[in-house]
């Protein structure tokens, strides 16, 4: 991992896309194996009663590898202030997710070096996961 | 109005808006930030053990099943549709952090893929032993009647 400065970045730059495999398993992982979480995040037979194709991968796991995500492209000095979430439909195990992300503006605010970043999650290249995630960047200044 | 059209949402439920609930203790426990970290494989150097800081989405294991408690319930059906984290100052490993709930917004649609349904936002802000705001997380869940959203299919 390395820096990434204020001033390097631009509007429309887009984060390199990232492929995640969710497996039945990481959802269980995820949450500990002795927290009793929703049965269909570790059982498909239980997502397909509730009409849904097979386990269901969990909205926190989501969410947090968004948050790593950005985090990542933001670099070591760089923070995650706020992650904003909208999930369309649900995703299931075993089929491969697509982080993509964009950045959509960058200014400065209190003294602050702040970029907002529309991000997706895509599944079968339609998105299931929509929202915006606001970093704090450092400044070569 | 027709009678299916009328408001779902009573002056009671509208009076919990911004009522900020019973605090509730909880900590930033070492083995939840590794064993999230491990699962999303994360290696970055901020948050190895030795740094006592934990990854910003340890703030998924901060409050477990407890943490819709309290929120109205309208309808029967519930699908979390929207969350939102805020993040003020970095999660330390053993810290003991207090949690204030509280429903944010109550708010309904009609029409569409379920129906006539009730949208409940809650909100937590987590507080360090110095009172600082160290995280805040929102969660909405979309209430609505299985029945009658199979019927508008």
């Amino acid at each position: 991992m390395t820096a990434r400065y204020f001033e390097d970045v631009n509007v429309d730059d887009e984060l390199e896309p990232e492929e995640k495999l969710p497996t039945e398993d990481m959802a269980i992982d995820f949450f500990g194996r002795g927290n009793p979480t929703n049965p269909a995040f570790a059982d498909a037979e239980a997502a397909k009663r509730m009409g849904i194709g097979g386990a269901l991968v969990p909205g926190m796991l989501k969410i947090s590898w968004v948050t790593k995500y950005v985090s990542d492209w933001a670099g070591t000095d760089g923070a995650v202030r706020s992650v904003r979430i909208a999930f369309r439909r649900p995703d299931v195990a075993g089929r491969p997710l697509i982080l993509a992300g964009r950045v959509v503006d960058k200014r400065e605010e209190d003294s602050r070096k702040l970029i907002d970043i529309e991000v997706a999650i895509l599944a079968e290249g339609e998105p299931s996961v929509r929202g915006n995630v606001q970093v704090e960047l450092p400044s070569r200044g | 109005m027709p009678e299916e059209e009328q408001s779902l949402i009573t002056d009671e439920m509208r009076a919990l808006i911004g009522v900020r609930g019973e605090p509730r203790t909880v900590v930033v426990r070492e083995e939840d930030a590794r064993r999230v970290r491990d699962v999303l494989g994360d290696s970055d150097p901020r948050y190895r053990d030795e740094t006592g800081v934990a990854p910003p989405y340890v703030l998924s294991m901060l409050g477990g099943g407890q943490r819709m408690s309290g929120m109205p319930r309208v309808l029967p059906g519930g699908l979390m549709t929207q969350q939102e984290w805020r993040f003020f100052r970095p999660f330390v490993i053993g810290e003991a952090l207090t949690a204030y709930q509280s429903v944010v917004d109550i708010r309904e649609r009609l029409g569409g893929r379920y129906g006539h349904s009730v949208l409940v936002t809650m909100g937590i802000d987590y507080h360090n032993g110095g009172g600082d705001l160290v995280a805040s997380f929102f969660e909405t869940l979309t209430q609505f009647d299985p029945n009658a959203a199979r019927k508008g299919e």
